[in-house]
């Protein structure tokens, strides 16, 4: 509208003339006359639109034009007060009808109209629907044969459409899902999150939600529901859900999960979810959890007479019979072997000790395997946790203890653990702890004692001794380090750290003292560290220290050699290839099958400090018995554990070939031992010192003086 | 008593027809959903702008929103998110219901809103059988009797008269048609139009009486199953007639129990404040 001022008539007639040679749109002007509404002009396009004549569109009644208007209807599209459009049908000359949008627009005066039609049915928008159907179609065939569960939300949580695949998954029909009718599919404690999960993606988010859905026949399927959010213009927000059934995966991960957490043959929580379960329990600072230990005892002589199959149906028997006797909640764990736990909550101690008399008696009563009544009896260790327990792992180490004194203490009895014991078990730990700081950072050092000839009457070797002085507590015995060391795993690295350190000191010596330089020195080797492994070290640490092999003697002791002799055998063999010297320490104090000892590639013998200290008592027997053997084996002789002139007299005269003992010379560290070769080198007599007579005229004026620390024994 | 349903001299249709165009001047708010709900730029966001301007109208929308309907369950906080969540042809419809008065009972035939809400979850759960938005269905069944609404507000005694003279819906048609010179079906048609209601929702009311129309087939078996449902003596009309095929009269059994259910639930949500 151009308001109220006049159009100009040029103006008028460009548009008129426009609208009458347009072929945009049909133009028709309607007029009422006399209740009739007739055509009374029209357009190039109208014509040919309509197919009419031109005088047979004057005659005709406008209406004729509309079928789908009543009478009446007519003026529901020609108002005079205000523009009205309409969807009809329209009736062509042809006789066939094209719906079209038909906008009537009341003249200012009077009965006309200005009337247009547009076909609904143009080109343009034909081929926009064919394309939007093309896509409407493919999606629902897509959707409708997916496999895959989809939901198609309309508005809210109301469904419009759901596939085959997700009809299946629930056992419905699509009726029974579409609107809300899905949402009594999904598990009523899941429905909250299905529900929060798609509201925030109907805002426009992303999300997912795991959900049960309850089939038709009450089974239950677990799943992941997947969201997208889903904008039609004009319409609103709605959701795509795709639905992955995982049932099967996660009864898979739970069976993994199980079997991860579980002994195979009893079914028992194992050690790993014992410690989970415990630590999930655990509290530092209360003392209402406790754990009972349960060793079998004697379970090896039921294995080993009867059969594995027998001890496996003897611990499927004592698991269910634990299982019966403890309380509901406790925890009955296979913790190990033939070893047992069982954990509770809420008990004092006189509580957990009557439940560990009741497990006791329970496992008491007789088991019929392979034939034979057998009566199973277990050692129990009972501890309740206390403020000292500062977690939850100490508290099961602390039942264990408790159940190796209850088997110390003559097996099949309960064992509560007190005090002391836990003090000295703690005590233990923190020195192995100490020891293994100490070898890292070779805190552990070498005394070397020498070792003389008895044809020469000099020191021509040493012994490496391992001393470690702690911080705190002082000089420790080897006694005391080497069997921890043993116990918990940190032989081989003191073995290394003794096999390194005495390389580096011999060639310290060749280049302090050339030929005045220890010989060779002895390192002993713990029958933990017996293993193929070892002749490569040794080769190694020569190679380090760019030392001949000849330099090293490996003792061994006896027990070691005799543990697995034909691997020991093999070891050895290579050891001496490798022309490094190998002697067997305490010799004589094992069981030694001498067959096997012919066999061995030996080099030395050394006699052990307790039949050299018999001689004193006229007792020289076994150490001369030794020497001859060594003798006729072909191999050397050190009698260790000299401690006079006498003894060493004595040996020399019964042929002993080497000789070591406090008599004749203590063990020094290494600058002091490279000092007493020095001092032995300067005070020989040129022509070459005596025989066996005077052993500790060597020895004695380059004895330097005893070593402040006490003297370690040979590790 | 067929010379009563004679045209009523007072009767003028156009007046009728005008009488909308005011009720867009006296309820702005509402006139402005209408008139921008279903085009491609609305969003949630544009109309809850608008639709807070209306406090009774919002409300309603929120309400609608969380009813077991849409299956919320209380989840809706937010007005934008409530226009999500219902739709904008359902915010569009509830504004129309505003905007002509029909949420005022009085000024209607006693059982305008229990047809209307039963119509609508009719359509709505016959829908997808025929193709159709359950959305739009819904829609359409709650707005399908504003032709109704619009006779009886101004021709009160008159529309219940016919009403009581012409219990059976084609009857009552055409009865319309002779008082009013149009049906009151045809009406919705024309005001739906008018406001610019899709073709889709607009269709249905005017293929209505054409059997051979698919496109008023839905409508069609809707007031079939509301006419079992609240006429007493109702004559069924078999359902594959008014389907051309499309659904037989065993399926209307289930339905009807559905409808029963959940037109309480929607009256509530749509009526009560």
């Amino acid at each position: 509208m151009q308001g109220d001022e006049p159009v100009p008539p040029e103006v008028v007639n460009a548009v008129f003339h426009g609208v009458s040679v347009s072929d945009a749109a049909a133009i028709l002007v309607v007029e009422r006359v006399g209740g009739t509404a007739r055509v009374t002009w029209s357009n190039g396009r109208a014509v040919d639109f309509l197919g009419y004549g031109l005088e047979d569109l004057r005659s005709a009644p406008f209406e004729q034009l509309l079928p789908s208007l009543g009478r009446s209807e007519l003026k529901l599209l020609l108002r005079r007060e205000r523009a009205v459009r309409m969807t009809l049908p329209v009736r062509l000359a042809s006789g066939a009808t094209l719906e079209c949008i038909v906008s009537a627009v009341p003249a200012p005066v009077g009965r006309r109209w200005t009337v247009r039609l547009i076909s609904t049915a143009n080109e343009q928008e034909r081929a926009l629907r064919a394309t939007a159907d093309a896509h409407e179609r493919r999606f629902s065939t897509l959707t409708e044969r997916s496999p895959v569960p989809t939901l198609l939300s309309e508005q809210g949580m109301r469904l419009a459409h759901v596939n085959d695949a997700f009809c299946a998954l629930v056992g419905r029909q699509a009726e029974q899902l579409l609107g809300t009718g899905w949402m009594t599919t999904v598990h009523p404690d899941d429905l909250d999150t299905v529900i929060e999960q798609a509201a925030v993606v109907l805002d426009g988010g992303e999300g997912e939600a795991q959900a049960r859905l309850v089939r038709e026949d009450g089974a239950v399927r677990t799943t992941v529901i997947r969201f997208s959010h889903l904008f039609t213009p004009g319409v609103g927000a709605g959701f795509v859900g795709t639905i992955e059934d995982i049932t099967e995966r996660l009864a898979f991960e739970a069976r993994l999960a199980h079997q991860a957490n579980h002994d195979p043959l009893t079914g028992l929580p194992n050690r790993t979810l014992l410690a989970e379960y415990v630590a999930a329990r655990f509290l530092p600072g209360h003392s209402d959890l406790a754990c009972i230990f349960l060793d079998l005892d004697n379970f090896k002589v039921v294995n080993d007479s009867l059969g594995h199959a027998a001890g496996d149906e003897l611990l499927v028997e004592l698991a269910a019979r634990l299982r019966e006797t403890v309380r509901p909640g406790d925890l009955v764990a296979r913790f190990g072997g033939d070893e047992f736990v069982v954990v509770c909550e809420h008990v004092d101690e006189a509580d957990a000790v009557a439940l560990a008399e009741r497990v006791g008696e329970a496992l008491r009563q007789p088991v019929r395997l392979g034939g034979v009544d057998f009566r199973p009896a277990a050692s129990v260790g009972v501890t309740v946790q206390t403020p000292e327990h500062a977690a939850a792992e100490e508290l099961v180490r602390d039942c264990d203890i408790a159940m190796y004194q209850a088997k110390a203490g003559g097996k099949n009895r309960i064992t509560v653990l007190d005090q002391d014991a836990r003090a000295q078990a703690r005590d233990k730990l923190r020195l192995v702890a100490d020891l293994r700081d100490a070898i890292e950072r070779r805190d552990v050092t070498l005394m070397y004692q020498p070792i003389f000839d008895t044809v020469e009457g000099t020191a021509v070797s040493v012994e490496s001794l391992a001393r470690w002085v702690h911080p705190e507590r002082g000089p420790i015995s080897p006694a005391t380090f080497v069997p921890l060391a043993e116990e918990s795993g940190l032989v081989g690295g003191l073995g290394l750290l003794v096999l390194d350190e005495t390389c580096r000191q011999l060639a310290a010596w060749d280049a302090q003292l050339g030929p005045a330089a220890p010989e060779r020195a002895n390192v002993n080797v713990s029958a933990l560290q017996l293993d193929p492994n070892l002749p490569g070290q040794v080769a190694s640490a020569l190679h380090r220290h760019d030392l001949l092999p000849a330099r090293l003697s490996i003792e061994l002791t006896e027990s070691a050699l005799m543990t697995d002799p034909a691997a020991a055998r093999e070891v050895l063999l290579q050891l001496r290839d490798l022309g490094v010297q190998v002697s067997i320490d305490d010799f004589g104090t094992g069981y030694s099958s001498l067959a096997y000892l012919r066999h061995l590639p030996v080099d030395c013998l050394k006699v052990d400090r307790s039949f050299v200290a018999e001689l004193a008592d006229g007792h020289s027997e076994i150490t001369s018995a030794v020497i001859a053997l060594a003798r006729n084996l072909g191999l050397c002789t050190v009698a260790e554990g000299v401690e006079t002139l006498e003894q060493a007299q004595q040996l020399a005269e019964l042929g002993a070939t080497f000789l070591q003992g406090f008599g004749l010379a203590a063990p020094l560290d290494g600058a002091s031992t490279g000092d007493w070769f020095a001092a032995q080198h300067d005070s020989l007599d040129p022509a070459g010192p005596a025989l066996p007579s005077r052993p500790a005229t060597a020895a004695t004026p380059a004895r330097p003086a005893t070593p402040a620390t006490p003297t370690p024994e040979p590790t | 008593m067929t010379a009563s349903l004679a045209a009523a001299p007072t009767f003028d249709l156009e007046r009728v027809l005008a009488s909308i165009d005011r009720m867009a001047a006296q309820r702005p708010v509402a006139a402005q959903i209408v008139s921008v709900a279903n085009s491609d730029e609305a969003s949630a966001k544009e109309l809850s702008r608008i639709l807070s301007a209306d406090l009774a109208l919002a409300g309603r929308v929120m309400k609608l929103s969380n009813s077991a309907f849409y299956g919320m369950r209380g989840r809706v906080s937010s007005l934008q998110f409530a226009v999500t969540v219902v739709g904008f042809t359902t915010v569009r419809t509830m504004a129309t219901v505003a905007l002509t008065d029909l949420d005022d009972e009085s000024r209607l035939p006693g059982s305008f809103w229990d047809v209307s809400t039963s119509l609508a979850l009719a359509a709505s759960t016959l829908a997808p059988r025929f193709g159709q938005r359950s959305q739009d269905a819904l829609c359409l069944g709650l707005l399908a009797q504003l032709g109704v609404a619009l006779l009886f507000h101004n021709d009160p005694e008159g529309y219940a008269q016919l009403e009581a003279e012409a219990p059976t819906a084609a009857g009552r048609r055409l009865a319309e048609v002779h008082r009013y010179g149009i049906s009151a079906l045809r009406l919705t048609a024309v005001a739906l139009e008018q406001w610019g209601f899709p073709a889709a929702m607009v269709a249905p009311l005017t293929a209505f009486d054409d059997l051979q129309s698919t496109e008023g087939a839905l409508l069609r078996a809707s007031f079939e199953i509301v006419h079992r449902m609240t006429v007493d003596g109702h004559e069924d009309v078999p359902m594959a007639e008014l389907t051309l095929g499309r659904m037989t009269d065993r399926e209307v059994l289930p339905i009807l129990e559905q409808v029963r259910v959940d037109a309480v639930e929607l009256r509530r949500a749509l009526l009560e404040d």
